[in-house]
Parts: structure tokens; C-alpha cells; sequence
């Protein structure tokens, strides 16, 4: 593992150089959430509505943290470079090192995340607490109680995302794929809680990366139960499991079809 | 003597006018074919674009759901208001994609092998590069737009605000991507003022008050590439049809002259690089 740890540490030290051009992404993340800020307090119609049980100071907070969790992770190591690796046959020279090479790219995603988190959560509690008000009963023990299930959903979102692009040992672009797990996440995940869908559906959507990657971090934080702590996370930690076991198998099968022209 | 060589002029111009369009449709007739070389990615991004494009039908379902009446705005003219944003950027993309990265060759001194051709360098930048997937968004917005609300006049209201929209995004993204002739970083915000863009124009304009409404029609034209034209074809005006058309002109000769005065400033290192 130690191996590991240095190109985390060096991708760390690497990104911290650029901390301003993070910085700088703020402004596309800030217009995201003063859409959906403008979104929801016309839904709202008056403050005391509550929309699924949320009330719009909370619908809104949700919405920044499920999208802090989106921004954070968006890097195009799991995406573009590890499908580019494997597209221009780059991926026959590192796959020859002493490492494994999915865990090389999770480990550079980490060290990206890490720098983006941060920074992202830093400037969004500044923006949310001066344009909704701060986080109804927000307590700080229940924050540090939902940080794991926040560092979770990250790393589920880089091992699927992964899976997705590994899929470029099979065909030669795996964009399409990513355009479609991306707005899963998106369009379901980021805007509405699981609580918004009719009965019916809430099961099923428990069992998509939605839960683990978007609802069960952002709930933690703006409603906290502990019933709900002890569902997240088990559901997190075999979300996770099954994800390393998939991403090992595509890797595995996709490492011994591989056919590079020599060059 | 005098009327002969201005008439021979103006048949030169003529000539030259019809010859740099011509060169300009073999550019993207090419950069289409290239991306055709492998018909099943060539296709898997089309129609997943498309799929990509409908899953907002699910948020605007939810949304509708809970509220009948969002900004002013039923779904059906969500729906248009989709079909104009998906249609207009997927033109702008499909003809013009490479204005959307100029910075890079501004930055990077890749605009070399654009000056040493015999041809206007603007337009050859320009058609130098196509995105396989902007067929796919053209194509949703055209069938959303026959699925929803068709009308034979809706359609040809709907052609015209397509190519007024794409020329509104592609003149802004050329205006802030020439931003970069004068400063190293200009890339960072333009980028981002040029998403914005995007991002506001698939919300209705009803749900944002104030200051906001004056920033989205004049610094971040989304109103006028697709808010104004939507409201247009849900009850036409004449005057409005024209502010549209005028605003179109306006940016699209600010973005030029500024993409000129910024070339003069241009240098590189005479970096080598081929065009295929």
C-alpha cells in the first residue's frame, strides 16, 4: 500500500500547485446552485412549505452538498485518461509497472479529490449560509459523523466511473456511457432526495449509485438520524465491495483481449 | 473603362465569396466523414446523446408534478425551450467547435498553420473541427420540437431561432475566446461565462427576478439566444423577432472585430504543426 500512498501524496503536493485553478471551477458550481437556489424558492411558495418532508432552507442545502460531492469528483483521471490509456494502447507500458493500474488511477483520483473537497465545501458553506441561512439544526458532532459517508460516496462515484471507462477494452469510446451514469447522478441524484419519488420507485432507486453517491451523504448532513447513519454506510460499504470486485474483473478480462501495434 | 474594372471587382469578390463557402462545407463535410471512419461510436454518440438529452424529461416531470406552472412556463414550452437550447447548441457544436476551444490555440500558439493558408483565417479556424455528438442534440431538439408543439409555422420559427442561436453561442464563444489575445488566464472565466450560457438556458427565465433577467439577456446572451425566441414562437411580435436578429448581428460583429484586433497581437514559437 505504501506505494499507493506516494502517488497520493505526489498528486496531492501536484494539485496543490494549481489550488487556484480549482479555485476558479467555483464559478461554474456557483451558477449550477444559483439556478437551482432560483429553482427552488419559486416551488417554494412560502417558506413554511415542506416539499417531501424538506423544507426549502433544506432542499436547497441538499442540492449544494450533493453537488460539492459532484464537483469534487469530477477529474478526468478515472474518465478521459484512463480511457485515453487504454484507447492509444499507453496502458501496455503501465500496466508493466509495479502496480496495479486501477489502483493507480484511484489513488490519483484521490489525490485530486482531495485538493477539490476542500476548497469546494469551503466556498459553498461561505455562499449557502450567506444566500439561504444557515443549516437548520446543524451540529457539528453530526457533521464529523457524516464525513465517512461523504469520503464513501466520493470513492464509489471514481470506482464506477472507472468500470465505465474500462469498457474502452471492448469498445472504442466509452463517453456515451459516462453521458448516462453522469445524468443518472444528475438529474436524479443531485436535484431531488429519494423521498420526492412515489413509494413505488424509492426501493429501486436504493439500489442505484444514487443512494450511496448522492443521497445517503447529503441526507446525513441536512437531516441526521442515526437509524439512517447505520443504513448509509453498510449500503455504502457493499456498494463499494461490489465496485472493486467488478472493476478488478473488467480489468482482468479486458488486460488479456488487449492487442497494442508495436511502436 | 472604370465601370468594367468595378464590375470585374465585384466578380472577383462574388467568386471569392462563393469559393471560401464552398471551402467551408468541404471542411465540415470532412471533419463529418473523419468522424464516420467508425460507424458504431460515430453512431453510439449520436443516439446516446440523445438518450442524454432526454432524461431531463424525468426532472421536468417530478418539477411539473409538484407545480403546474413553473416561471410562467407549462411543459409544453419547457419542452421548447429545450428543443431550442439542444437544437442551437448542437448546430453551433456540429459547424463551428473549434471556437470553443481557441483559447487553446491562442495559448498554446497553434493558430500557425490557420495564417499560412490562402483562405480567410477566421472561417478556417472555425471549421476546423465538428463534435459527433452535437448531431445527436440537434436532432432531439427537432423532434422534440415535432412531438410537442408542431405547427408549420412553429417549425420555421424554430429553423430561423436555431441559426440565430447557434450564431449567438458561437459569437460569444469566439468573443471571450479571443478575451485570451490579451490575458494568459481569460480562458478560465470565458470558459465559464460560455457554459453558464448553456446551463441557464434549459430553466425558465420566469423563475429568475431582477438584476439577474438584465444579466441573462445582455452579459450572458442566454435571453436572446433562446428565452426571447421562445416567447416568440409561444406569441409572435415582429419587434422582438428583430431585436433578436439585430443583437445576432451586433454580437457576431463585436466577436469578429475583436478575434482581428486580438490576431495582431498574436505570437508563437513557430511551433510545427500539421492540419489533417
Amino acid at each position: 500500500m505504501r506505494k499507493y500512498a506516494v502517488i497520493y501524496r505526489s498528486i496531492l503536493m501536484e494539485n496543490l500547485q494549481y489550488a487556484i485553478n480549482t479555485a476558479m471551477g467555483f464559478i461554474t458550481y456557483f451558477m449550477i446552485i444559483f439556478i437551482f437556489m432560483q429553482l427552488w424558492n419559486y416551488m417554494y411558495s412560502s417558506p413554511a412549505d415542506l416539499i417531501a418532508g424538506y423544507s426549502r432552507q433544506q432542499m436547497i442545502w441538499y442540492v449544494m452538498i450533493t453537488e460539492i460531492i459532484w464537483f469534487s469528483a469530477r477529474t478526468a483521471t478515472v474518465t478521459r485518461q484512463a480511457a485515453t490509456d487504454i484507447k492509444d494502447g499507453n496502458i501496455a507500458y503501465l500496466m508493466n509497472k509495479p502496480y496495479h493500474y486501477t489502483l493507480y488511477i484511484m489513488a490519483k483520483y484521490t489525490g485530486e479529490w482531495s485538493i477539490r473537497l476542500p476548497i469546494y465545501a469551503a466556498f459553498s458553506a461561505l455562499a449557502g449560509v450567506i444566500m439561504v441561512g444557515p443549516l437548520p439544526d446543524f451540529h457539528p458532532i453530526t457533521f464529523l459523523a457524516a464525513i465517512p459517508s461523504i469520503l464513501l460516496g466520493i470513492t464509489i462515484n471514481g470506482v464506477f466511473k472507472l468500470c465505465i471507462s474500462l469498457i474502452s477494452f471492448w469498445i472504442e469510446d466509452s463517453n456515451p456511457f459516462q453521458w448516462l451514469y453522469d445524468k443518472l447522478i444528475l438529474v436524479i441524484g443531485t436535484l431531488f432526495p429519494v423521498e420526492i419519488f412515489p413509494q413505488a420507485l424509492q426501493p429501486f432507486l436504493k439500489l442505484t449509485p444514487i443512494y450511496t453517491v448522492c443521497y445517503g451523504p447529503a441526507k446525513l448532513l441536512v437531516d441526521f438520524q442515526t437509524d439512517k447513519l447505520l443504513e448509509i454506510l453498510p449500503a455504502q460499504l457493499l456498494y463499494l465491495g461490489l465496485g472493486i470486485i467488478l472493476m478488478f474483473f473488467l480489468y482482468g478480462k479486458g488486460v488479456k483481449k488487449l492487442y497494442v501495434n508495436g511502436g | 473603362m472604370n465601370a468594367r474594372v468595378t464590375m470585374r471587382t465585384n466578380i472577383n469578390k462574388t467568386a471569392a465569396i462563393k469559393n471560401q463557402l464552398k471551402v467551408c462545407i468541404l471542411s465540415v463535410k470532412y471533419n463529418i466523414m473523419r468522424e464516420m471512419l467508425n460507424r458504431v461510436t460515430f453512431l453510439t454518440n449520436i443516439i446516446f446523446m440523445m438518450l442524454n438529452n432526454a432524461a431531463f424529461l424525468i426532472q421536468w416531470n417530478i418539477l411539473f408534478h409538484l407545480k403546474k406552472n413553473i416561471g410562467g412556463y407549462t411543459i409544453r414550452e419547457v419542452m421548447l425551450l429545450w428543443a431550442l437550447s439542444a437544437s442551437s447548441y448542437g448546430l453551433a457544436h456540429l459547424l463551428f467547435a473549434r471556437v470553443f476551444s481557441l483559447h487553446e490555440l491562442i495559448i498554446n500558439g497553434k493558430l500557425d498553420s490557420y495564417l499560412v493558408q490562402p483562405k480567410n483565417v477566421l472561417l478556417s479556424i472555425m471549421t476546423s473541427a465538428t463534435k459527433t455528438s452535437s448531431i445527436g442534440d440537434l436532432l432531439y431538439g427537432l423532434g422534440i420540437v415535432c412531438i410537442f408543439c408542431f405547427s408549420f409555422r412553429n417549425l420555421l420559427l424554430f429553423l430561423l431561432f436555431t441559426v440565430t442561436g447557434a450564431t449567438i453561442l458561437t459569437a460569444y464563444a469566439l468573443l471571450m475566446g479571443s478575451l485570451s489575445f490579451w490575458f494568459v488566464r481569460a480562458d478560465m472565466v470565458g470558459s465559464h461565462l460560455v457554459d453558464s450560457m448553456v446551463n441557464f438556458s434549459t430553466y425558465p427565465d420566469g423563475i429568475f427576478k431582477g438584476a439577474v433577467k438584465f444579466v441573462l439577456y445582455l452579459i450572458i446572451p442566454t435571453g436572446m439566444s433562446i428565452y426571447l425566441p421562445v416567447h416568440i414562437m409561444v406569441n409572435f411580435h415582429m419587434g422582438r423577432l428583430l431585436i433578436v436578429l439585430g443583437f445576432m448581428l451586433l454580437l457576431l460583429t463585436a466577436a469578429v472585430f475583436t478575434f482581428y484586433r486580438g490576431l495582431r497581437r498574436y505570437s508563437s514559437s513557430n511551433l510545427t504543426a500539421a492540419r489533417l
